[in-house]
C-alpha cells in the first residue's frame, strides 16, 4: 500500500518535471525567436550592470577593500539577476497560460516550474561568463562547482517562492508592478556591490533577507575558497524547506481556482 | 450502442456561480480594503441543480444557446473548473478535448508546438516524435512542418488543433470522452468530414462521451441522449428529436 502510494507519487512528480522541461525549452526558444544576438541578450543585461557598477564605483571610491571585486560584484550582480528573474515570471505564469489552463486538463505545477528551469537555463551562461572572470583573475575554477552546490539549494528554494508569486500574481493583477519595485529594493539591500559590516543596521535588516544567505555562502565557497559559517548554512537549510514545503500548500489550496481566474 | 449499466459519469445537483466584480476588484489595493471592510460579492449562476447519469458507451449531447453553460458544465465533469455545491462522479481514464486555439504558441513551427501540446496532454517525447508524420499529414498540412503557427490562415489553424488533439490522446481507448465544439471548427468541407470520421472512429470504441456542440446534425446522428441547457437550468433531458425540437421551438 505505502510502496504504491510512494510509485504513484514518483510517477506524477516524474510527469510533471518531464512537462516542465519541455514547456521550458519551447519557452527558451521563443524568447531567443528573431533574435540575431541570440543568448548575447541573456548576457547584456548584468554584463552591462556589473560595468556600469564598477565603473561608477572606481570612479567615485579609491579605496577598496573587497578582494577580487570584480567576481564579488559579478556574482552578486547574476545571484540577484537569478532571484528577480525566477519570481517576476512566476508573478505572471497563470494568467499568460491562459489558453493551456483553459483548454487542457494540466498539472498546474509544470507551468511554474517551467518558468524557473528557463531562468536557470538562462542563468547557465551567465555562469559561464563568471568561470572567464574567475579564470582572467586567477580565482580556482573548482569554486564553480562549489557555487553549483549552492546554487541547486537556491533554485529549490527560489520554486517554493514561485509557487507562492504565482498564486499571489493570479489572484492580485497588479502584483507586478509591486514586485518590479520590491526587486530594485531587494537589489540596493542586498549587499550585491558593497560589503555589509556586521552590526550595523543593514546588517540586521539582510538577516532577514533570504538573498543575502544564499549570496554570501556563494561568495565564501565560490571566490574565497571558504566553507560558509554554520549560521549562514542553517539559515539556507531552514529557509529552502519552510518555503518549498510552504509554497506546494499554498500552491494546492489556491490552484483550483486558476482556470476560473483566467 | 449502450454497452451495458456501467455508470461512468454521475452528476448530481450541481451548480456553479461567477462573480462579475472579480475582474475590477483584483487589485492588491482593493484586495487590502477588502480585508478590512469585507468584500461586495455579485454572483450570477452559470449552472443549478445539474444532474445526470451517463452509463458505458452512451453518448450524451449538451445543446443551448451561448453563455447557457455547456462549457462550464464539461469543464466541471473534466475537473478543470471547481463546482460550488453538488457532487461529480466518475470511473474510468478520462480524456477533455476543447477547441484549444489559444494553446497553440504562434510564434513556435507546427512541429515544435506538436511536441510542445502534445508533452502538455501527457505524451512522452517519443511518441510525440512518432506521431508527427500522422499528425500533419491528416491535417493535410505536410508542406508547412517547419513555418511558424502566426503565418497559417484559421483554417490552417482549425486544422492542426483538431489533428493533434486527436492524435495525442494519452489513452487510445478512454472510458469517458468530453469533447467541448471540437466540430465545427472552421475548417474546410472536406476536412470536416475526415474529422467528423475520426470522431466516429473514437465514438464507436465504446467510450461514453459527452458532447458539446452547437451542430445539431451532428448531435442528432450520434447522440442517445440530448441535454438542452438554458440559463444554467436542464431546461430538457431526453431523445435526441424531442430535445431538438424544443430547442429550436425556443429560439
Amino acid at each position: 500500500m505505502f510502496l504504491s502510494r510512494i510509485k504513484k507519487y514518483y510517477y506524477k512528480v516524474k510527469s510533471i518535471l518531464g512537462l516542465s522541461l519541455s514547456l521550458a525549452k519551447a519557452d527558451f526558444k521563443l524568447r531567443n525567436e528573431g533574435s540575431y544576438l541570440g543568448i548575447f541578450w541573456y548576457l547584456l543585461n548584468p554584463l552591462a550592470l556589473f560595468l556600469i557598477i564598477l565603473f561608477i564605483r572606481g570612479a567615485a571610491f579609491s579605496s577598496n577593500n573587497i578582494s577580487f571585486y570584480p567576481i564579488y560584484l559579478l556574482l552578486g550582480v547574476i545571484m540577484n539577476n537569478f532571484f528577480s528573474k525566477s519570481l517576476s515570471s512566476a508573478v505572471g505564469v497563470i494568467g499568460d497560460s491562459s489558453g493551456l489552463i483553459k483548454s487542457i486538463k494540466i498539472k498546474y505545477e509544470s507551468l511554474v516550474i517551467s518558468e524557473v528551469l528557463g531562468t536557470i537555463f538562462s542563468h547557465f551562461f551567465e555562469v559561464l561568463l563568471l568561470a572567464i572572470f574567475m579564470l582572467c583573475y586567477k580565482v580556482s575554477l573548482i569554486g564553480i562547482i562549489y557555487y553549483l552546490i549552492i546554487f541547486a539549494v537556491f533554485s529549490i528554494f527560489l520554486t517554493g517562492m514561485s509557487f507562492i508569486f504565482a498564486v499571489i500574481g493570479a489572484y492580485v493583477n497588479d502584483f507586478a508592478n509591486i514586485w518590479s519595485i520590491a526587486t530594485q529594493l531587494i537589489f540596493f539591500i542586498t549587499p550585491t556591490f558593497y560589503l555589509v559590516k556586521e552590526g550595523t543596521w543593514l546588517y540586521k535588516v539582510n538577516m532577514f533577507n533570504p538573498l543575502y544567505y544564499f549570496l554570501t555562502a556563494a561568495r565564501e565557497v565560490a571566490i574565497y575558497g571558504k566553507m560558509p559559517t554554520l549560521r549562514l548554512i542553517a539559515g539556507i537549510v531552514v529557509m529552502t524547506i519552510f518555503f518549498f514545503v510552504a509554497g506546494i500548500i499554498i500552491f494546492n489550496k489556491f490552484k483550483s481556482k486558476f482556470a476560473e481566474l483566467v | 450502442m449502450i454497452k451495458g449499466d456501467v455508470e461512468r459519469i454521475k452528476v448530481e445537483n450541481i451548480s456553479k456561480s461567477f462573480d462579475l466584480n472579480f475582474k475590477k476588484n483584483e487589485g492588491a489595493l482593493f484586495r487590502l480594503v477588502s480585508l478590512v471592510r469585507g468584500t461586495k460579492v455579485n454572483k450570477i449562476n452559470v449552472l443549478k441543480d445539474i444532474s445526470f447519469k451517463a452509463v458505458a458507451g452512451e453518448v450524451i449531447g449538451v445543446i443551448g444557446l451561448n453563455g447557457s453553460g455547456k462549457s462550464t458544465l464539461l469543464r466541471i465533469v473534466a475537473g478543470v473548473y471547481t463546482k460550488d455545491s453538488g457532487s461529480v462522479e466518475t470511473t474510468g481514464k478520462m480524456i477533455y478535448l476543447s477547441g484549444f486555439g489559444p494553446a497553440l504558441k504562434p510564434k513556435l513551427t507546427m512541429r515544435e508546438n506538436i511536441l510542445l501540446i502534445g508533452s502538455v496532454m501527457g505524451l512522452s517525447q517519443k511518441d510525440i516524435r512518432n506521431k508527427v508524420a500522422e499528425i500533419v499529414s491528416f491535417a493535410g498540412l505536410n508542406d508547412f512542418l517547419n513555418m511558424k503557427v502566426y503565418q497559417f490562415s484559421s483554417g490552417m489553424v482549425a486544422r492542426l488543433n483538431f489533428s493533434i488533439g486527436i492524435h495525442c490522446l494519452k489513452h487510445h481507448n478512454p472510458d469517458i470522452l468530453l469533447l467541448d465544439e471540437v466540430f465545427g471548427s472552421g475548417a474546410d468541407k472536406n476536412f470536416e468530414e475526415k474529422a467528423i470520421k475520426k470522431m466516429e472512429e473514437l465514438i464507436s470504441r465504446g467510450a461514453t462521451v459527452i458532447l458539446v456542440s452547437h451542430d445539431l446534425d451532428i448531435i442528432g446522428r450520434y447522440c442517445q441522449k440530448v441535454i438542452l441547457l438554458e440559463k444554467g437550468r436542464i431546461i430538457k433531458i431526453g431523445k435526441p428529436e424531442e430535445v431538438i425540437l424544443k430547442y429550436l421551438g425556443g429560439q
